[in-house]
């Protein structure tokens, strides 16, 4: 399974929504909360060059957004 | 022919939830289809002004009135319907994913969308410095300084809300007063040496080449009309989304609203509406009338589905 990793906030709802999906799918992921890490918001900023979350990061694709169809896509589910 | 629902209700927020719930209790063979769970319910943070659940997390109150539903009966199908074609008395519904659905009658819960400032460069900035969602990305401005336009409630309860995050909040209001509820203009008052109010104020133009750094006003604020910010919140106002009700001859009033009456029912037969796609209640527009008036047209399917088979 390629490696899942999340930047969001906590009262994003689509970040929610993602983390719920990665759940439902029994997907595992890394959380990287970007209030409350800074290093992880600049890392997120440099890597999309924009500060809208969620960043979602599958493998080496880089997914701006809860974009549905392009994760299940990617983690072929 | 594949399976017939009575009724599919087109979007997932309140008003479709709620018309989803009432159907299903009503034994009514249910479909909800959208795009986007929850709508600006799921959006909006925390939400107290929704009767009998205090301080509800707006996200989690989405869940619930989706479960609720499902509890009912009502089947949800998670996709974006580009068209609805009425042909020999039937609703046929496809989605963007190519599947189709076939019902006696529709619901059509789709919405609002935000409306934007219309000034050269905000696509392009979007997401870099301009946003729309301030649940969604407020905490990014972490000690930063930012600006919220927009007096309404949507406005200062953003302003709030980006108080807890940012270093100084501007408000930026084109009226001379607020116009939200007094509950929240009295919180934001004494805010004063966080929360900054701008009355009279609009902007002009933004700055800044790869992301937002300020924005031109049109008027001189602490001596320059260029004010210096790393982020702004857009919360001027939401526009109905009423493509699919055009596509099937709903009459809509000058402001794009579907035309309805008390029972939600449209100039189409077995056609409905709920939600901030039509103006049951005016310009109020909260989630109490939104699931108000998705009860009410899955009363009215229901009762036009009785006429029918009488």
């Amino acid at each position: 399974m390629k490696s899942v990793v999340i930047y969001s906030t906590n009262s994003c709802m689509y970040c929610r929504m993602a983390k719920d999906f990665f759940r439902e799918n029994k997907v595992e992921y890394t959380e990287k909360d970007v209030y409350l890490d800074e290093k992880a918001r600049n890392e997120m900023v440099k890597m999309t060059g924009q500060s809208g979350v969620p960043v979602i990061k599958i493998g080496d694709e880089v997914i701006i957004g809860f974009d549905k169809a392009t994760i299940k896509e990617l983690l072929g589910l | 022919m594949d399976n017939i629902y009575d009724t599919i209700i087109v979007g997932f927020g309140p008003a479709g939830f709620a018309a989803a719930l009432y159907a299903g209790r009503f034994a009514m063979n249910t479909l909800v289809v959208g795009k986007e769970f929850g709508g600006y319910a799921a959006k909006a943070g925390t939400i107290h002004n929704y009767p009998g659940v205090k301080n509800a997390d707006g996200y989690e109150l989405s869940k619930t009135m989706k479960e609720q539903a499902e509890e009912f009966g009502a089947k949800f199908y998670d996709g974006e319907v580009l068209s609805i074609e009425k042909k020999d008395e039937l609703f046929l519904v496809s989605t963007k994913d190519k599947k189709s659905f076939t019902a006696k009658t529709i619901i059509l819960a789709t919405g609002s969308e935000r409306r934007k400032m219309g000034l050269p460069r905000e696509s392009e900035l979007e997401n870099r410095g301009i946003h729309y969602c301030v649940t969604c990305d407020g905490p990014i401005y972490v000690g930063k300084d930012i600006a919220v336009v927009g007096g309404g409630n949507a406005g200062v309860s953003a302003a709030l809300l980006a108080s807890e995050y940012a270093k100084k909040v501007y408000l930026i209001v084109k009226g001379d007063s607020l116009t939200a509820e007094p509950i929240s203009t009295e919180k934001i008052k004494i805010m004063r040496d966080k929360i900054e109010i701008l009355y009279k104020t609009e902007i002009k133009e933004f700055l800044g080449a790869d992301s937002l750094s300020g924005v031109v006003l049109n008027k001189d604020f602490n001596g320059s009309n260029k004010l210096k910010i790393d982020g702004l919140f857009v919360e001027i106002g939401s526009l109905p989304v009423n493509k699919l009700a055009k596509d099937i001859g709903v009459f809509l009033d000058d402001h794009g609203y579907a035309r309805t009456d008390f029972s939600m029912k449209t100039n189409i037969a077995g056609a409905y509406v709920a939600g901030d796609l039509c103006n049951a209640f005016g310009s109020f527009k909260q989630n109490i009338t939104a699931a108000a008036s998705g009860a009410v047209a899955a009363n009215s399917a229901y009762y036009y589905l009785r006429s029918l088979n009488k």
